[in-house]
């Protein structure tokens, strides 16, 4: 997966979590859930709907690799 | 202005994937934020609230809950919030003063906990629709009514009743970052149980200090109808609770 195919996966699996933000607002060091004000169930969401896209299991010690946009790039990237 | 019009102004559709971020519609906005101004008045002006606060260890409810979703998919992993709104219906069987309408001059207890889950729609509103007899729900089948009422919360796509019939609320104050919060009464209920951010604080016992995840849990409740000494025994209830989670 490419970085901009990152970037559109997690745009895609955002939408329909949290519709009315930007996630182009995010910048570098942010977590997402801090920036989106996303609760812990729509980051659940989030990391499920990652997971069901790339077939990846995404334990949750992989979390804290998943919380910004730069670390979740890389982790989709490299992983598949 | 009554609970019914933050209801209608809750309940009015809105399209569930917009093509793209609207501009949020500022009427509707400036009417949500009216409406609950209007009934959080009406809650401070005719209920006597009291307030309480404890810290509780959830060691027990982290390791286990870390545990449990080791073994899980992803989409059936659990979170903390599931943990705790399930504890705040079941301690209520102790206390039951928590759970029930006050209406006209008398409490109505209620049998069933149909927890009302506050929900912040990111436009601005603040909505607490309920789930239904969460008392008799495992923690899988919350978690999933959890998510799902949240989904349709967002989507503007809730049945009146669970708008209208909350027996108790209860508000997940730790995801917005802060320790601790306590609510304003939602009328005609009597309790309203707040969480603030689980995070690592210094716990002593038997005179030795270890770091442990804890968790403040607050309590705002109505003074017609309970008194510090019996708001107390619930919150010592929820405790007690969270520290047997595989009981849940």
């Amino acid at each position: 997966m490419t970085t901009d195919e990152a970037r559109e996966l997690m745009r895609s699996v955002l939408r329909p979590i949290a519709p009315e933000v930007d996630f182009d607002s995010v910048v570098e060091g942010e977590t997402i859930q801090e920036a989106l004000e996303l609760d812990s169930i729509d980051f659940l969401q989030f990391v499920t709907g990652l997971a069901e896209a790339t077939g990846l299991e995404m334990p949750e010690r992989d979390y804290p690799q998943l919380s910004t946009v730069e670390g979740c790039v890389k982790y989709l990237t490299s992983t598949h | 202005m009554l609970e019914r019009d933050v209801r209608r102004a809750a309940l009015v559709a809105r399209p569930e994937t917009p093509a793209r971020p609207q501009t949020p519609g500022e009427d509707r906005q400036r009417a949500m934020q009216r409406a609950i101004g209007a009934l959080m008045a009406r809650s401070k002006r005719e209920i006597p609230h009291y307030y309480l606060s404890t810290t509780i260890d959830l060691s027990p409810a982290s390791s286990w809950l870390e545990q449990a979703n080791l073994e899980r998919p992803v989409a059936e992993r659990l979170v903390m919030a599931t943990l705790l709104f399930s504890a705040t219906a079941r301690a209520v069987k102790r206390v039951p003063e928590m759970n029930g309408f006050f209406v006209d001059g008398d409490f109505a207890p209620s049998e069933a906990v149909h927890l009302g889950v506050a929900i912040s729609q990111r436009s601005g509103g603040l909505i607490a629709p309920a789930i239904h007899d969460v008392e008799h729900l495992g923690l899988d089948e919350l978690m999933v009514q959890v998510k799902d009422l949240i989904r349709r919360a967002r989507a503007g796509v809730l049945r009146s009743s669970e708008m209208s019939d909350p027996t108790l609320t209860v508000t997940n104050m730790g995801d917005l970052g802060v320790d601790s919060g306590y609510g304003v009464i939602y009328p005609p209920q009597v309790a309203l149980v707040g969480f603030g951010r689980v995070r690592e604080r210094a716990w002593t016992q038997d005179g030795v200090v270890t770091a442990r995840p804890c968790v403040v849990a607050t309590l705002s409740a109505d003074h017609r109808v309970s008194d510090g000494m019996r708001g107390a025994r619930y919150l010592s209830e929820i405790d007690r609770l969270l520290q047997e989670p595989e009981k849940l």
